[in-house]
């Protein structure tokens, strides 16, 4: 039998060596990792925007040079900060904590929300990133609209730890290409969102179908979950679109 | 000890590989990691990543308490096993995020499912804690072996059926669903996986009756 | 109050753990051979997560989460100690399973016998960890609302394993091929009632 004192010092010394190995670890491998978030956050804004395959290398001179503007604005539309210089890891739109700032939202306390805007020859694209949550951790994104504010360029999902197989797969093609060309705004100009929708587009009116697209089966939380997010983030961008258009 | 040395690779070290691909196997024999088991094999690709993360952690984990296992104090037992394992996961998990960042997007969803999956805990309970770290590392070796072809072939079943694809790969060709051939979408739900592994087990019990329960 | 009793009602049936999200299976497929010890067994469960997830709120709220030690210094803004999540959870969960096999030894040891190796089983049931992690990803917004959810899940947890020895008592007098008694025969009605309640998911409270 061991004595109490040997279990408390055992206990102890357990507990300190594993603190300081994760700490340490946790420490020291920060930087990288958050320059791999980085280029990622990166590498899906601009895969929403229409650029797809940008390896990691690339990912931070392409995205400096192809986004032109990184909007912060407030819950009223006003643009509060606008920036164009070529550091753009670095500008306050692109390190906004979106969680924090969606719990403001959610506490009726002011908040803040990054925009970031490419302005083509072609016409400007807006892309606004999403985070909501999904069966048993975040899902995130990206999504990006057109001139008009309404209709959707690109899609990007990706999730922390839907079901592989089910609620997984809304960060795959098939799923995020539904998105294209949908309108977010009716034909009166009202917010009306995308839904996820069980049973197929095609059983709904055609005036509507535009707003809709086909859920994954079996994966019914997550897209709830998408569903959820899409409409709560781009509720908030509305003023900004009424103030611009 | 006077006693000689064992072999490597005894008929009894053998055996702790082999038994529990069949009849000692922790998914139908030993009801072991059955959550993990449903979480992940809708499709094959995830049931094969969970397989080898298993046998990674288990056999480290182990080998690890076997090592120690005079020095744990029973009482505090389990939080010392759990540990291990947690600690393990989150440093691999770490490391992975930061050098190989595509890797980690894939693994971050099964970093929780192998921390509770208690045929880790189960080996460690019932074998590490009370034999050497060789004959520990082969029996880590072979229970994540055996918990891994059942998840393999669960994962070919509900992949096949429920989605007509195979690593992704269209398997059933499109001239069938011309002619009104449709996925099982029953497959990919969770029940579905207990199902399955039901019928497996009816399999295995068929062939080797003296598995078969009295009631 | 209403909104208590709402989040317990739904985490027993709606979001139950063993047929809504498959979570602590193993346990519940060794340990239903009889009403007795699965009677036994739930009530451990509902005892171990009716404590750990409110321990586990707190400490996410205070300890774990972004800028969650500011009360000690506002200075502490940018710690962020989610990384630990797991560890810190897992560890509350295994101390208070530990606590649970003291007690069980010395008041029954019968119960203590039959449950064997799946007491320590339930420090890895991930229906525990899973209570702590759903707790984290809702966001409850009260101690009180976490404490409802850990039993809600608890109760829906004992409900289930009890269901399905009641099940298995009774099967005893069919029937049943013989490869596929015992265990086998468990998965396939546990699939069945998976699927029966999946009725209930998508109900709004």
């Amino acid at each position: 039998m061991y004595s109490n004192a040997y279990i408390f010092r055992y206990a102890a010394i357990m507990v300190v060596v594993v603190a300081a190995v994760l700490s340490s670890a946790a420490t020291f491998l920060k930087p990288m990792q958050q320059r791999n978030q980085a280029v990622d956050k990166m590498q899906s804004i601009l895969a929403a925007a229409g650029k797809y395959d940008v390896s990691v290398d690339e990912a931070i001179p392409i995205f400096n040079e192809f986004i032109t503007n990184m909007i912060v604005i407030d819950q009223d539309g006003n643009i509060l900060d606008d920036y164009t210089g070529d550091k753009k890891e670095e500008s306050e739109a692109f390190n906004i904590n979106l969680k924090t700032e969606l719990f403001n939202k959610s506490q009726n306390r002011d908040y803040r929300l990054p925009m970031y805007v490419v302005d083509n020859p072609d016409g400007k694209i807006y892309i606004i990133p999403l985070l909501g949550a999904g069966l048993w951790g975040p899902v995130w994104g990206n999504i990006a609209l057109g001139e008009d504010f309404s209709r959707v360029l690109g899609v990007t999902f990706d999730h922390k730890s839907e079901t592989p197989g089910l609620g997984a797969e809304i960060n795959t093609p098939s799923f995020q290409n539904q998105f294209n060309g949908k309108q977010i705004l009716d034909d009166q100009g009202r917010f009306v969102s995308i839904q996820v929708v069980k049973g197929g587009v095609s059983n709904f009116p055609a005036n509507v179908q535009k707003h809709k697209v086909d859920a994954i089966s079996g994966g019914t939380i997550t897209s709830n979950g998408v569903n959820d997010m899409i409409e709560n983030v781009l509720e908030s961008y509305v003023p900004f679109f009424n103030k611009q258009g | 000890m006077s006693k000689e040395r064992e072999p490597l690779f005894s008929a009894k070290n053998r055996k702790l590989i082999t038994n529990p691909l069949h009849v000692d196997n922790p998914i139908t024999v030993q009801v072991l990691g059955i959550c993990s088991a449903l979480a992940v094999t809708a499709k094959l690709k995830p049931s094969f990543v969970m397989m080898l993360s298993v046998i990674a952690v288990l056999t480290l984990a182990n080998v690890i308490i076997s090592i120690l296992r005079n020095g744990i104090p029973p009482r505090i037992r389990i939080i010392v096993m759990l540990t291990v394992i947690a600690s393990l996961v989150i440093l691999v998990d770490q490391v992975l995020k930061a050098f190989v960042y595509d890797v980690s997007k894939q693994l971050s969803v099964f970093v929780g499912l192998i921390i509770t999956n208690c045929i880790i805990m189960g080996r460690l309970e019932a074998f590490a804690s009370a034999n050497k770290p060789w004959p520990s590392l082969l029996d880590g070796f072979g229970n994540a072996l055996g918990y891994g072809w059942v998840l393999i072939a669960v994962g070919f079943t509900r992949e096949l059926f429920g989605s007509g694809t195979l690593w992704d790969y269209q398997i059933i060709p499109q001239a069938f669903y011309d002619i009104g051939y449709q996925n099982n979408g029953f497959m990919i739900l969770p029940p579905m996986a207990l199902i399955v592994v039901g019928i497996i087990i009816w399999i295995q019990r068929a062939r080797s009756p003296q598995l078969i329960e009295e009631n | 109050m209403q909104e208590l009793f709402n989040i317990f009602v739904k985490s027993i049936f709606v979001d139950n753990m063993v047929f809504a999200y498959f979570l602590g299976m193993c346990s519940y497929l060794a340990v239903s051979k009889t009403v007795e010890t699965s009677f036994g067994l739930g009530l451990a469960v509902i005892f171990v997560l009716g404590i750990t997830v409110p321990v586990d709120y707190l400490l996410n709220l205070y300890v774990l989460q972004p800028s969650a030690l500011t009360w000690i210094n506002p200075g502490f803004v940018d710690v962020d100690l989610s990384f630990l999540s797991f560890i810190v959870f897992i560890s509350v969960i295994a101390s208070m399973v530990q606590l649970v096999e003291m007690v069980v030894e010395k008041f029954s040891p019968t119960l203590y016998a039959s449950l064997g190796i799946f007491l320590p089983l339930i420090a890895v049931n991930c229906a525990i960890l899973g209570g702590s992690l759903f707790m984290q990803e809702r966001e409850y917004q009260s101690l009180a609302q976490a404490t409802s959810f850990g039993l809600g899940s608890g109760v829906g947890f004992f409900l289930a394993i009890v269901g399905i020895a009641a099940i298995r008592e009774k099967i005893r007098y069919s029937n049943v091929p013989g490869p596929l008694r015992g265990l086998g025969i468990t998965f396939i009605i546990t699939g069945l009632m998976g699927i029966a309640f999946m009725s209930f998911l998508g109900i709004k409270l």
